[in-house]
């Protein structure tokens, strides 16, 4: 392992050079390659995770621009998760990024994270974040939920049957995914640097704890203390899969 | 059934409702019923600006997600937060 390039990460006490190598041996899953996913790989990768698969149909759109920090307007009609491979493969050759240019659903997400370490959620829907937690509980991965609406971010790191699943907070949530939502162009990176660094912690085995919430424009920067619901039917007692 | 007794409910807020009430904790006064619903519905009536998530706030209970329904007493922790946000 190159010494040098880690050098000032491994400093860092609570990560060392024990730490460092032990994300080098992780497995990390972005699904969804948008403001969100892409700034959160771009960060992973240079952190040094050891595999990094970035998920996601779409192409780049001039709309995506003005919040993610990896496409330029060259890419615009080109797949973002090989744009994402190809942007950020050579900024770390230590690592392995590996883009996938699929829609994840129900019928393929099994065959897509079984061997994630942690799951990253770069997604822009609520079912779609369902069927994440769904998962993470039958293969007991982590993941770590992030979203964005407008100037206030939200993030959450989820250990399956140790901390509260997805469902557990959002039982009457609903999802506007089929409108266009409003988003502060530097919010994405904010939360996403905040999503990476809840991954590193995850990954380095520390229990995550609480909702994050960030509110750029009001500058409130919160953690809601928040358990799990035994009644939750996703991660709760009464869900077979349990 | 609802209650007809009044309640002093404290709630702690987060996100922009703590910026709204200008406080962190506010003590709200339920003179009609003892649901969360209720809690909301004066919540709302005092900082209007919050209405247009009336639907979709998340709140907990002592600590856990509970929905409009959950009933309560003066006793309970209570917090309002913003939705879950889902943009990507």
């Amino acid at each position: 392992m190159s010494i040098d390039r880690y050098r000032r990460q491994t400093l860092v006490e609570e990560l060392g050079q024990k730490g460092q190598e032990l994300l080098a041996k992780k497995h990390a899953i972005v699904i969804g390659a948008g403001g969100l996913g892409s700034n959160s790989a771009n960060l992973l990768v240079r952190m040094g995770i050891g595999n990094i698969d970035i998920i996601d149909d779409d192409i780049v759109d001039i709309t995506n621009l003005h919040r993610t920090s990896v496409f330029s307007e060259h890419d615009i009609g080109k797949s973002k998760a090989l744009i994402v491979q190809e942007k950020l493969q050579p900024v770390n050759t230590m690592v392995h990024v590996k883009g996938i240019n699929q829609k994840v659903t129900s019928e393929n997400i099994d065959s897509l994270v079984r061997h994630a370490d942690v799951i990253i959620d770069g997604t822009d829907n609520i079912p779609l974040r369902l069927l994440i937690n769904k998962v993470s509980i039958q293969y007991k991965t982590p993941w770590v939920y992030a979203g964005v609406y407008g100037t206030v971010g939200m993030v959450m790191g989820i250990l399956p049957k140790k901390t509260p699943c997805f469902q557990c907070i959002t039982q009457d949530t609903l999802d506007l995914s089929a409108h266009e939502i409003p988003v502060l162009g530097s919010l994405p990176a904010t939360i996403a640097a905040i999503q990476s660094n809840e991954t590193i912690k995850v990954l380095l085995g520390r229990q995550p704890s609480g909702l994050i919430i960030y509110d750029v424009w009001n500058q409130c920067f919160d953690t809601l203390d928040i358990k799990r619901n035994p009644n939750c039917p996703m991660c709760g007692k009464k869900n077979k899969m349990n | 059934m609802k209650r007809t007794n009044s309640m002093k409910i404290t709630v702690r807020l987060f996100g922009r409702y703590k910026d709204i009430a200008g406080k962190e904790k506010i003590h709200l006064d339920i003179t009609d019923g003892n649901t969360l619903r209720d809690v909301v519905d004066v919540f709302v009536r005092q900082y209007p600006m919050v209405a247009i998530d009336k639907s979709r706030m998340m709140i907990t209970k002592n600590k856990m997600y509970a929905s409009f329904e959950t009933t309560i007493t003066e006793e309970d922790e209570i917090t309002l937060s913003p939705p879950v946000v889902s943009g990507g």
